[in-house]
């Protein structure tokens, strides 16, 4: 069992004057048997009263409006998970694996994807199961992906990605997905942060054997203790960490500090 | 032939019809255009015995669907038991994964539905499509007949048939069965939207206030109607005239301008009513409307009242061995569309046409459904002195309250083209109104 403290801020700044906004934030890290949320405190400028609940996939959401005239708008949220990898998360109920099985939104594929999932059937189909299918195809998409910040944006399509041959985690996360439904093992998108990087990050999970099992591959890795789980969906929309919408303000600009760290002195004494 | 003083008021009517702003918008090449919906005098009569028949199917059919969306997005039992494939529901655009888990107030999703009939020469009844989103309609049969009775009130008083004067009281009892408690008001897009002439007419029919996304806004997970002095008055339901898609920004399109931020999570709460509830359109998905005589019998234990039109679904490869084999005696219908779009009949296309498209049924199998061609019986509409037949459908609407009500009245829209089997009014079709003979 590893404990980490993670520390996530994000502003945006607005070039003018906005007169109202709306906002929805699913940025509270994920509480379920593998990962225990201990403890957090948020803090949400400008202040305002926000309401809580729970979407259809499970995400914890804070959400408001603010009528008042602000220039930025910022959150900051702070606390403890305690990861334990012995254990993994599974369904109650099969009904809810469902909806990751078939091509959604930004996780489609199209032309491209296809042909290239048709070229891969050979060795796909040598796979003993559906896990080592999606490790493999974590491990192919990983060697023939370039990293690249700047090249996507926030709306770009796993098709779309995939045609440029590179991007960023969001990119390898929907071609992951679309490449593991395709070969008919339910996948679903994983928002959240990692220990040693600044920004937020994104991953997959592929559900086999009655258990979701989680593959990073941007990092080309089975994820363990080193990533923080906030949001799952269909794609990055369902999960985004923050929407808003806003009128007024004109052109923005967005700065996010994210900081995970292992907890080893407290566990000690 | 017609022994009817209300044929001499034709154009009255018409013309009252055009002062009361009673018009149809339609969209074409980006741009709007108001005409106005051509009303025929000569009313479709449906036979007493006939329309309890009718009643019985519809009541049945709209009970069984709200069944079904219960389940979809709860259960799924229907998909485990393998009755409906799964790639039926999850793989359609009409299926939103956001409403999962949660459930509208009292259960109910289609509050109002508008299921669409076609009667056949041999006399008997199919059902064409089940319209459970928002379906628009019934304004169009209340003010004809509103204006027919002034125009012509000898004719009302020598023919017997059933009032159709309660829509608004069937339509305030299914709004206020689900009321949470507050205001109940109709949401409308807007003067542009092509049903705008309904929402204003049901607003002074029902005495809900009409709205604009402008004026309701969300505090303490409660929706609010912001009144003219500023004032937050509690809305406990909400008629909306929009579709799912641009009802919240913040849950669904976020370019949503029409759409109220974070109603969806205050439906989601229980604190408010959406009438209808989000979701519904996996009800009405033209590839889910073959599996409704199977849902009948599913979550009722009953035969179905009412046929569908014989359907094919080209997903198994039995029915598609049939479509490829009578290409020429079927329509084909693109489950992705409404509003008479997406409709083509397998005669009337070039050999080319017919190459490309069973290229793309045999690579999307799902996305069509193929129909025999119904023959439907000609009803008779009034051409100057004339009558000519032409083709014409039923939109029935059961409310949905503690028990579905079926109105007993309808739309009729009929082609004005005689060769046309295509009568939806975005298609420049007409109407009549529909009497239900009371004895």
């Amino acid at each position: 069992m590893k404990q980490l403290h993670f520390d996530y801020y994000m502003q945006i700044t607005y070039a003018g004057c906005v007169s109202e906004c709306h906002y929805t934030l699913k940025c509270i890290p994920a509480d379920n048997i593998r990962q225990r949320l201990l403890g957090f405190s948020m803090e949400i400028l400008p202040k305002n009263k926000w309401m809580e609940g729970v979407d259809s996939f499970g995400n914890a959401m804070v959400y408001g409006s603010i009528e008042k005239e602000q220039r930025d708008f910022s959150f900051h949220i702070q606390g403890d998970v305690e990861i334990d990898i012995r254990e993994y998360e599974t369904v109650k109920d099969d009904g809810e694996i469902f909806v990751y099985q078939y091509p959604y939104g930004l996780s489609t594929p199209g032309e491209e994807l296809e042909r290239f999932y048709q070229s891969l059937l050979g060795e796909l189909n040598a796979k003993p199961d559906d896990y080592e299918k999606g490790v493999f195809l974590m491990h192919i998409l990983y060697g023939n992906f370039i990293y690249e910040k700047e090249v996507t944006d926030v709306n770009t399509t796993a098709e779309e990605a995939w045609k440029l041959g590179k991007g960023v985690c969001q990119d390898y996360a929907h071609i992951l997905i679309a490449l593991c439904r395709r070969a008919g093992i339910p996948a679903r998108y994983v928002s959240g942060m990692l220990i040693g990087e600044g920004y937020s990050h994104a991953w997959v999970e592929i559900y086999c054997d009655n258990h979701w099992f989680a593959l990073d591959p941007t990092n080309n890795l089975i994820v363990e203790d080193s990533h923080i789980k906030i949001g799952v969906g269909r794609d990055a929309f369902d999960c985004q960490i923050n929407r808003g919408i806003v009128m007024g303000g004109g052109s923005q600009t967005q700065n996010i500090r994210v900081c995970v760290e292992e907890k080893t002195e407290e566990i000690k004494t | 032939m017609y022994d009817l003083d209300l044929l001499e008021h034709t154009d009255t009517v018409n013309e009252l019809l055009a002062r009361y702003g009673v018009k149809f918008g339609i969209y074409k090449n980006n741009e709007f255009k108001e005409q106005l919906f051509p009303f025929d005098a000569i009313p479709r009569k449906i036979e007493k015995k006939e329309f309890d028949y009718l009643e019985k199917g519809l009541k049945q059919r709209v009970a069984a669907l709200n069944l079904f969306l219960k389940d979809i997005y709860s259960k799924k039992e229907i998909v485990k038991d393998g009755i409906v494939p799964k790639d039926f529901i999850f793989a359609s655009s009409g299926y939103m994964a956001e409403c999962e888990g949660v459930t509208p107030i009292k259960g109910i999703y289609s509050h109002i539905s508008g299921i669409d009939l076609v009667q056949g020469r041999d006399k008997q009844w199919y059902v064409l499509e089940d319209n459970l989103r928002v379906p628009s309609g019934a304004s169009y049969p209340m003010i004809a007949r509103e204006l027919c009775r002034r125009s012509s009130p000898a004719t009302f008083e020598t023919n017997k048939l059933e009032d159709n004067r309660n829509y608004p009281k069937l339509l305030r009892q299914a709004m206020d069965y689900v009321n949470v408690g507050g205001h109940t008001v109709i949401l409308t897009p807007g003067r542009y939207n092509a049903a705008y002439f309904e929402h204003s007419y049901l607003s002074e029919k029902t005495g809900a206030h009409l709205v604009t996304g402008a004026e309701l806004k969300v505090e303490d997970d409660k929706l609010y109607y912001v009144s003219y002095d500023g004032k937050l008055e509690r809305v406990g339901a909400l008629y909306r005239r929009i579709s799912d898609e641009y009802l919240d920004p913040m849950n669904f399109n976020p370019q949503s301008v029409i759409g109220i931020p974070h109603i969806f999570d205050v439906f989601r709460k229980g604190n408010v009513a959406l009438i209808n509830a989000p979701g519904n359109g996996i009800g009405d998905d033209k590839g889910i409307y073959y599996f409704v005589p199977k849902m009948i019998r599913y979550y009722l234990n009953e035969e179905p009242v009412l046929n569908n039109a014989p359907t094919y679904l080209p997903f198994y490869e039995e029915d598609m061995k049939y479509v490829l084999e009578h290409f020429d005696n079927l329509v084909l219908k693109d489950v992705a569309e409404a509003g008479g779009y997406g409709v083509v009949f397998g005669n009337s296309m070039t050999k080319e046409e017919k190459e490309k498209f069973i290229t793309l049924l045999k690579k999307e199998p799902r996305r069509f459904i193929a129909q025999e061609v119904i023959d439907f019986m000609d009803i008779d509409i009034l051409e100057g002195n004339e009558t000519l037949p032409r083709k014409a459908d039923l939109r029935a609407f059961v409310l949905m309250a503690e028990e579905p009500v079926v109105w007993k009245s309808g739309l009729t829209r009929f082609s004005r083209n005689p060769d046309s089997f295509i009568v939806n009014s975005s298609q420049g079709g007409g109407f009549k109104d529909t009497w239900v003979l009371s004895q």
